[in-house]
C-alpha cells in the first residue's frame, strides 16, 4: 500500500508527500496550486461563467495591466490556466477575451532596462490572451485632454513646449513635481488613466488588477495618509470605478508568500517576472514616498501579522461608496470633489500633490 | 540674521510651524494657533452662549493648552462660557499624583473651579490596585472604561453636560489608522467627529484641538510658558495604537500635512461606513480601549491576538459547507421580506447595579468590577465614606459580604 509509506501525506489528496504548508495545512504541490488558484477562480467566476450583469453570449472583453511583477504575472498564469480548462469543455460558457496591457517599464523609470524577453515570453506562455505594449508617454494619445489637466494641475511650475516629443513633455511635467510622495502619487494616477483609456478603447467591461495582498493593504493605508480616503473603495475593492468600468482585484485573498510559492512551480514564469529590488536600507525615511513607506510598513508588519494586514483591505471593502455625497469628479484622478475643496476642479488628495503645495 | 515673520513681516521669525513650515514670530504663532482653534469652534458651532463647559484636565500638555486657549478665546471673542476643570484621579502613583498637583496650580492660574473624581472613591479600586491584580497586560481596558464613566459622573456632580478633551490632530489621525488596522468600522465612523454625542452618555464630549498638531501644542505651551506635566502614563500601551503612532511620526517626516490629510480621510471614510454598522459594537469586543497617552512602545499582544483570531476564521471558512435555502416562490416574496430579522440596534437602559446608562443589564464598568472583586485578596479596603453614589454604596455592601 503506497499510502502507508508516506511520512507526511498531503491533507487534501492523501496520495503524495506534502511539501508545503498552506494556512496550517500540509499539501503536495498539485493540491497547493489548486488551493491557491481556487480563490482566484471564485473571484473571477462572474466573468468566466458570464454571471449577471454580463451577457450570456457574444464577446466579453476585459483589460489586464501587466507590470511584469510577481503578482500580476502569477495572476495571468492562473487566469490562463482556468480559461484553458473551461474552453476545452465542448458546451461550456464562452469565457472572455483578455486584453493584456503592458506599459513598457523603461518608459516609466529610465533606469529600468527594456524587457523585450519578458514580452516575448508572456505572449508565448499565454496564447489565449492578446498583448499590447505602450509607452508611458502614449498617455497623450490615449487621453487627449490630459495635457490641459496637467497644465492646470502644475500651474506655473510646468510650461508645455509643443515642439518637444511626447516623451520629453511627460518628463517635463513629472519633473515639475518636487517631492517623492507627490511624484509617485501622480505617476500612479496617470498610469491608472492610461489603463482605463486603453480598456475603453478595447470596449472592455472591467479591468482586472494584479495587486497582491500587501500591495492592496499598502495602497489602502497610503491613500488614507494622502487624504484620499473617499477613493479608497474603488482603489482596492471590487466594484464600479468612477470611470464606468468595473475594477476587480482577484488576488485579494492570497498572501504574497503563496504567490511566490506558486511561481516556483512554473519555471517559465521567471523569464517574465522582474523581481522587486529589496528596499534600500540607506534611504532616510523622509526621502521615501508615502507609498514606499506604507509598502515597507505592510511588509515588515506582515511578516508577523499577515492576517491583520490582509484585514485592512477587507475592512476597506466593507465600506459602501454609494453613501458618499454626490459630487463633481476630480479632473485628474476621477475621485469625488467636495465644495470645501475649492474651485480648482481637483480633489483634496490631488491638491495635496500639486507642485505649489509640496 | 533670521528671516522676518511671514505673517507680520516685522518681528524675527523664531518658529517654523510643523504644520506647514511657515516661519513665524512668537506673537504671530500664538495668535495663529488660537485663531485656528477659534475657527474650528465657530465653524462647527461647538458652544452655545451661557453654556457651562468642563475641561477634562490631566495636567498634560494637551489639556493645559486647551484650558489656556479656551480661557483666552472666551475672553477675546466673548463666547460667554463658564469654564471649569474636571480631573480624573486614576490612582497611579508617581504619575497621576504629581500631575494632579499641576492641575491644582492650573486651577489657580486660570481662576477656574476644579473637580477631582477618583477611581478609588468611585470604584473602590485604584489603577495601581487593578494592575497589581490583573497585571500590566490589558489594564488599559479597565482604565478606559472607568474613565468614561468617571468623566460622566464628575460632570454630573458639577451639573455640566459638555466635557471638552485635549485630543489633538495626531490623536485623531492615530485613531483612524488604528481602527483601520483593527478593522473596527463602528469606531471608524465615530472617531473623527468633533462631537461625540452618544446614547450611552448624557454628557456631550468634544475635542476643540482636533485640527491642532501635537508639535504645535508643545510649541504653544512652551512659548506661553504654560505649567504642564510631561510624564507619560507608566502602564503598558496598546499595540495597535503604538504601531499606528510610529507610522504617523514617519508620515509626518515625509509630508507634514499627512496628519491633517489622515483626519480628512477619516472624515470621508466615516461617511462610507454602512448605516447598519455605525452604531454597533466592534467585532470581537475590544472593550473601552486605552487612553491614547502611550508613546509608541509596542507590546504586540493585541495584534498577535487578532492575528490568531483571523487565522482561526480563515481555517473555519475553509471547512464551511454552503447551504442553500430552497428558492423562494414569488408569491411569498413580500411576506418573507417582512419577516427578515432586522439588524439589531442597541437599546439603552440602565445598569441594574449602578444606574449608569448601559445597553446591557450590567454596565461594562460593573462587569469589570465584578471580575476584580471576585478575586480581591483579603486586605483592608479604605473606601471614602463621603461618597453616596449608589454604585459605591452597593459595592461596599458587596465587599462587606465577601470579606465578612
Amino acid at each position: 500500500m503506497p499510502q502507508k509509506e508516506l511520512v507526511d501525506p498531503c491533507s487534501d489528496c492523501r496520495e503524495f508527500e506534502s511539501i508545503l504548508t498552506q494556512r496550517n495545512r500540509r499539501l503536495c504541490q498539485d493540491c497547493y496550486r489548486r488551493a491557491v488558484s481556487l480563490k482566484v477562480l471564485r473571484r473571477t467566476e462572474n466573468y468566466r461563467l458570464r454571471k449577471y450583469p454580463f451577457p450570456k453570449t457574444g464577446p466579453l472583453d476585459l483589460a489586464f495591466p501587466l507590470s511584469y511583477g510577481l503578482s500580476s504575472t502569477v495572476l495571468l498564469h492562473m487566469l490562463h490556466d482556468q480559461l484553458d480548462v473551461q474552453l476545452a469543455k465542448p458546451r461550456g460558457p464562452p469565457g472572455y477575451n483578455l486584453h493584456v496591457l503592458i506599459i513598457e517599464p523603461s518608459t516609466i523609470c529610465p533606469s529600468s532596462p527594456s524587457h523585450e524577453e519578458g514580452f516575448e515570453a508572456a505572449q508565448k506562455c499565454f496564447p489565449l490572451f492578446s498583448f499590447t505594449r505602450v509607452s508611458f508617454h502614449d498617455i497623450f494619445d490615449f487621453v487627449p485632454d490630459i495635457l490641459e489637466t496637467m497644465s492646470q494641475f502644475a500651474g506655473s511650475s510646468f510650461v508645455d513646449n509643443p515642439s518637444l516629443s511626447n516623451q520629453e513633455r511627460l518628463a517635463a511635467f513629472r519633473a515639475s513635481i518636487s517631492t517623492a510622495t507627490s511624484r509617485a502619487d501622480v505617476d500612479y494616477i496617470l498610469m491608472n488613466r492610461l489603463v482605463v483609456a486603453f480598456a475603453k478603447k478595447m470596449d472592455c467591461r472591467a479591468v482586472l488588477w494584479g495587486d497582491s495582498d500587501s500591495k492592496l493593504a499598502a495602497k489602502t493605508l497610503a491613500n488614507v495618509a494622502k487624504g484620499r480616503g473617499s477613493s479608497v473603495t474603488w482603489q482596492v475593492s471590487d466594484g464600479m470605478s468612477p470611470f464606468g468600468l468595473e475594477f476587480s482585484f482577484p488576488l485579494r485573498d492570497l498572501f504574497t508568500t503563496e504567490l511566490q510559492n506558486y511561481a516556483t512551480f512554473f519555471p517559465e514564469l521567471s523569464k517574465i517576472i522582474i523581481r522587486d529590488e529589496p528596499p534600500s536600507e540607506n534611504t532616510l525615511t523622509k526621502n521615501l514616498s508615502i507609498d514606499e513607506l506604507m509598502m515597507r510598513y505592510v511588509q515588515t508588519q506582515g511578516e508577523k501579522y499577515p492576517g491583520v494586514m490582509l484585514n485592512v483591505t477587507r475592512t476597506a471593502a466593507k465600506l459602501d461608496p454609494s453613501q458618499a455625497p454626490m459630487t463633481a469628479q476630480c479632473s485628474l484622478c476621477g475621485s469625488a470633489v467636495l465644495e470645501s475643496d475649492g474651485e480648482s476642479g481637483f480633489c483634496y488628495g490631488c491638491i495635496r500633490s500639486r507642485p505649489e503645495s509640496s | 540674521m533670521a528671516p522676518p515673520c511671514a505673517h507680520c513681516h516685522s518681528a524675527r521669525a523664531v518658529i517654523i510651524r510643523p504644520k506647514n513650515r511657515h516661519r513665524l514670530c512668537r506673537e504671530c504663532f500664538l495668535r495663529v494657533f488660537e485663531t485656528e482653534v477659534h475657527e474650528t469652534i465657530t465653524s462647527t458651532h461647538l458652544f452655545q452662549r451661557g453654556e457651562r463647559i468642563a475641561i477634562g484636565a490631566s495636567g498634560g500638555k494637551d489639556s493645559t493648552v486647551l484650558a489656556a486657549v479656551l480661557k483666552t478665546l472666551n475672553e477675546r471673542y466673548d463666547y460667554g462660557l463658564s469654564l471649569c476643570l474636571l480631573s480624573i484621579d486614576e490612582g497611579i502613583r508617581g504619575y497621576r499624583d504629581d500631575s494632579l498637583e499641576t492641575v491644582k496650580r492650573n486651577a489657580q492660574q486660570y481662576a477656574m473651579p476644579l473637580e477631582i473624581v477618583g477611581y478609588g472613591e468611585l470604584y473602590g479600586w485604584t489603577m495601581d490596585q487593578v494592575v497589581a491584580q490583573v497585571g500590566k497586560k490589558g489594564n488599559c481596558t479597565y482604565c478606559g472604561v472607568f474613565r468614561r464613566q468617571a468623566l460622566d459622573r464628575g460632570a454630573a456632580r458639577l451639573g455640566i453636560s459638555h466635557v471638552v478633551t485635549g485630543h489633538n490632530a495626531d490623536d485623531v489621525a492615530e485613531t483612524v489608522m488604528m481602527n483601520l488596522l483593527r478593522g473596527d468600522l463602528p469606531r471608524l465612523s465615530r472617531g473623527t467627529s468633533i462631537v461625540t454625542d452618544s446614547a450611552a452618555s448624557e454628557v456631550k464630549r468634544s475635542k476643540p484641538l482636533k485640527y491642532a498638531y501635537e508639535k504645535e501644542i508643545v510649541l504653544y505651551a512652551h512659548h506661553r510658558r504654560l505649567d504642564y506635566f510631561s510624564t507619560e502614563c507608566i502602564y503598558s500601551p496598546e499595540a495597535f495604537r503604538g504601531s499606528a503612532r510610529s507610522l504617523i511620526k514617519d508620515l509626518e517626516k515625509i509630508r507634514p500635512s499627512s496628519i491633517l490629510d489622515i483626519v480628512r480621510s477619516g472624515e470621508d471614510l466615516a461617511e462610507l461606513v454602512p448605516a447598519e454598522v455605525k452604531g454597533s459594537a466592534p467585532v470581537g469586543g475590544g472593550g473601552g480601549g486605552g487612553c491614547g497617552s502611550q508613546n509608541g512602545r509596542t507590546s504586540g499582544g493585541e495584534m498577535a491576538e487578532m492575528e490568531r483570531r483571523l487565522a482561526g476564521d480563515e481555517a473555519a471558512a475553509g471547512q464551511e459547507t454552503e447551504i442553500r435555502l430552497p428558492v423562494k416562490t414569488p408569491a411569498r416574496k413580500n411576506k418573507q421580506a417582512k419577516d427578515q430579522p432586522k439588524v439589531k440596534t442597541q437599546t439603552m437602559g440602565k445598569c441594574e447595579r449602578c444606574g449608569y446608562i448601559s445597553s446591557q443589564k450590567v454596565c461594562k464598568a460593573c462587569s469589570l468590577l465584578e471580575g476584580l472583586n471576585k478575586n480581591r485578596p483579603r486586605m483592608a479596603i479604605d473606601v471614602d465614606m463621603e461618597d453616596e453614589e449608589s454604585s459605591t454604596t452597593l459595592m461596599r455592601q458587596m465587599e462587606r459580604v465577601e470579606l465578612g
